[in-house]
């Protein structure tokens, strides 16, 4: 029931959300505990003690075990591009692995050498955690981005060309703002939290200043990521595809809801902040890194990797030659390798699995049994011939005229009482499908 | 029958084969010595805290080391991850559908994971307030990281036989598989969970030194409570091994036996190194621990041959075009040993101040 992709989306999304502030608290820590020792604060001191135990347990475990979990469901849910993406960047993902360990060891001393190292030393491990997990979003966003900005890569195909990709520094200069950004949501969690009145004042607004100063510099950095996006990527979040417009919309929105809120709530009156105000912020967060995350991924639509592989995993050097044998001839789990005439509904149904399921279920998410309700046969077939023109974010149909009508059986299939024509049993369907004449496959 | 399996995707590996199936391998030996003491330890533990009801030794040893145990959850998935990416680059298209076909088993390692690591935590820091109820809290995680090892067992085990991907597809059973359940992989599962006790035996052993101040007496209990289960798990180690080896295809197994003099020469290296390891125990732990890491890496190279062989009729990732990225390969050499060494700087610092503290009193 549940698509490949909501699951990598739920996965997704709050590991970016737990992610950032393994970033962030990284920078919020050492900094709070030099302020500490500098204005001989020893109450603050406490207060960067107590964050320091939420911190290990939201990002060491959460965060890092979340980090494997998306690897996890892309390897799942798109082995192609995963296996891809692991041969052009295996030493990347080797040298992230190195900071990872790093930041793993320094965040466990750090947290565990309170009392054992002394301060300048402690500060230390702090910076090297800092410098490990900033190093590590450094990595992981090259290769996020280059799914959506290949660059040069389509040409050079060799791993610099492709590490640094067009969309790789903006989303950088983004992702180290958002991660400062959420160093102050997740402190204002632990401050509103603080029992002393003055102290939660002094640090409720403090992390406020970390959240406002973050966010300061995610729509300038933000504008500069959009301006290196293909054309039809901004297209799509700007009127092209109407939910995708709504949730860049939303995104917007709801930064500006966290940026007021912070602003008239924690940062201009921190005594009346409390843990309930601290919570409906962050899910705001939460909510601002979803749809954000969100748009992100639809825009990239239809390729998972842009101008080089569909999402539903077809290459585009392949294209021509699917058009011409068809899909079933190279696919490899399936019943037939070519369209059984006998049986047409049932090889619909392996294209749908082969050439669709990347994205769409049958009655569940992304249902196709509910995208084709209420479509004659016509409407269907008209769908299928120009699937990329009249859905931007679809890749077109890819495969021989008999395939396509295999799959026109297949969906006309789904929902037994179509508009346009007396209820027919499934095969007897199928079989005038397949005589009705066939109409040009697009390009 | 000709396997059905994906082809491999059409990009070059970025290294020859070679050295990606050493790092397959060196990697993987990282990760198997926390892995041990983890699955080992929990179990350890569970029985500890279970005693520790009456037996005030059991229940003082299970509350020192329940604060080791956070770590060594870390490092065992940090180290997971880099052999899991050269398993992936090399064996991917094997591994991609055997995944698929177990996605549930396979998806769910993660939740399973992250519930035992959160245990972990609590048995650790609420030590004092779960009182007797301890018990169920580690028990839960030992029995989740043992679920986990079943799966990867499975996954691991699954994708070395692609001759089943297709019959187990068309069965209708994509997702919700658990994959042939086989002889050889029940005997490699009781392999690796047997060998995980006494390696945590021997952990315990060495841990019991860190105590040796603080709590004399506990540390030397725990030493040769550690001993016990390093030798007396070694010894069905052995004919756990013994089930293993003959649950292999008979051409896989005879070239331990004699037919290939590499791999029997491993297998007898490996064998010597762990009765070595079991003479130097009761006197030398550290000695002993220095001998089963030499038998950990032989029975990783080994699993690598039996991988390898296992494979042979299908595929061979030599076969793979190749087209080297050095300068990066030469980053990632110099990163790695550059953050090894600022793991082991942090390390350093962090007992030195112990040292000065103990010899100031």
């Amino acid at each position: 029931m549940l698509g490949g992709g909501m699951i990598i989306g739920i996965i997704a999304i709050l590991h970016v959300f737990v992610s950032h502030f393994g970033v962030g608290g990284g920078l919020f820590l050492p900094v709070t505990e030099r302020k500490a020792y500098r204005e001989n604060n020893p109450a603050l001191l406490e207060y960067v003690k107590s964050h320091s135990k939420f911190f290990v347990l939201v990002v060491l475990v959460f965060g890092a075990v979340s980090g494997v979990g998306i690897w996890w469901s892309i390897g799942l849910v798109n082995p192609e591009a995963t296996a891809t993406l692991i041969h052009v960047f295996v030493w990347g993902w080797a040298i992230e692995w190195v900071f990872f360990i790093v930041e793993i060891a320094a965040a466990f001393i750090y947290y565990y050498g309170w009392d054992r190292l002394d301060p300048q030393t402690h500060l230390t491990v702090g910076w090297i955690y800092l410098g490990a997990a900033w190093a590590s979003l450094f990595v992981i966003n090259g290769i996020l981005t280059f799914m959506l900005t290949p660059g040069r890569w389509l040409e050079m195909r060799s791993f610099t060309s492709a590490f640094f990709n067009p969309g790789m520094l903006p989303s950088c200069v983004v992702r180290t703002a958002v991660s400062v950004a959420l160093a102050g949501v997740y402190a204002l969690l632990t401050a509103a939290a603080v029992r002393d009145v003055a102290l939660r004042s002094e640090v409720v607004q403090y992390a406020a200043r970390w959240l406002l100063a973050g966010t300061l510099f995610i729509p300038p950095a933000g504008l500069w990521y959009i301006s290196t996006l293909p054309p039809m990527a901004r297209e799509i979040s700007m009127g092209a595809a109407p939910a995708v417009t709504i949730f860049a919309g939303l995104s917007i929105f709801f930064s500006a809801l966290v940026v007021a809120f912070t602003y008239f709530g924690p940062y201009r009156h921190p005594r009346y902040f409390n843990l309930t105000f601290a919570f409906l912020l962050a899910v705001l967060a939460l909510s601002t890194t979803g749809v954000t995350e969100w748009v992100r991924e639809a825009v990239r639509k239809p390729y998972i990797i842009y101008n080089y592989m569909y999402a539903n995993t077809l290459r585009l050097e392949d294209v021509n030659r699917v058009r011409q044998q068809g899909i079933l001839a190279s696919a490899r789990f399936v019943r037939r390798h070519a369209v059984d005439p006998q049986a047409l509904v049932e090889s619909g149904r392996d294209i749908f699995r082969v050439q669709c399921a990347s994205c769409h279920t049958v009655n569940g998410y992304n249902s196709i049994r509910f995208a084709v309700k209420g479509w004659s046969k016509e409407m269907i077939e008209y769908q299928l011939l120009h699937l990329n023109e009249l859905k931007g974010f679809m890749p077109p149909f890819l495969g021989t005229e008999a395939e396509r009508k295999a799959l026109e059986a297949w969906l006309a299939s789904l929902n037994p009482q179509p508009r346009v024509q007396e209820p027919q049993p499934p095969g007897e369907k199928a079989e005038t499908q397949a005589s009705r004449p066939a109409g040009e496959s697009k390009p | 029958m000709n396997p059905v399996m994906p082809a491999p995707v059409p990009v070059p590996l970025p290294a020859p084969v070679w050295l990606l199936q050493l790092l397959l391998v060196f990697t993987f030996v990282l990760h198997l010595v926390p892995m041990n003491l983890l699955a080992g330890g929990s179990v350890m533990l569970s029985l500890s805290s279970f005693l520790g009801r009456r037996d005030l030794r059991h229940r003082e040893f299970a509350r020192r080391a329940s604060r080791v145990v956070p770590p060594v959850v870390a490092f065992t998935i940090t180290f997971g991850v880099a052999p899991l990416l050269f398993l992936q680059l090399l064996y991917g298209q094997l591994f991609y559908t055997s995944s698929v076909l177990i996605a549930w088993a396979w998806l769910a390692v993660v939740l399973l994971v992250m519930l035992g690591y959160y245990g972990i935590y609590w048995f650790g820091m609420q030590h004092e307030e779960l009182g007797p109820r301890a018990v169920w809290v580690i028990l839960a995680a030992a029995f989740l990281f043992i679920l986990v090892a079943f799966i990867f067992t499975q996954n691991m085990s699954f994708m070395l036989r692609p001759q089943h991907f297709y019959s187990q597809y068309l069965k209708g059973e994509v997702g919700t598989s658990l994959g042939p359940l086989t002889t050889a992989s029940a005997a490699r599962l009781a392999h690796f969970l047997v060998a995980a006790m006494a390696v945590s035996g021997l952990g315990v052993a060495l841990l019991s030194r860190a105590w040796r101040r603080e709590a004399p007496e506990l540390a030397e209990w725990a030493r040769g409570y550690g001993v016990k289960w390093f030798m007396a798990g070694t010894g069905v180690e052995i004919l756990v091994g013994l089930w293993f080896l003959f649950s292999l295809p008979q051409e896989i197994r005879g070239m331990f036996l004699g037919s290939d003099k590499l791999s029997t020469a491993i297998l007898v290296v490996a064998i010597v190194l762990a009765l070595l390891a079991l003479v130097a125990a009761p006197k030398s732990p550290a000695a002993s621990s220095v001998a089963i890491v030499g038998t950990i890496s032989l029975m990783a190279v080994i699993r690598h041959l039996v991988r390898v062989t296992y494979l042979h009729p299908y595929f061979d990732p030599r076969t793979l075009p190749v087209q080297g990225q050095w300068p990066v390969f030469v980053l990632f050499a110099v990163l790695l040993v550059g953050g090894l060494a600022t793991v082991g700087w942090m390390v350093y610092v962090f007992f030195r101040p112990v040292a000065t503290r103990a010899t100031s009193e």
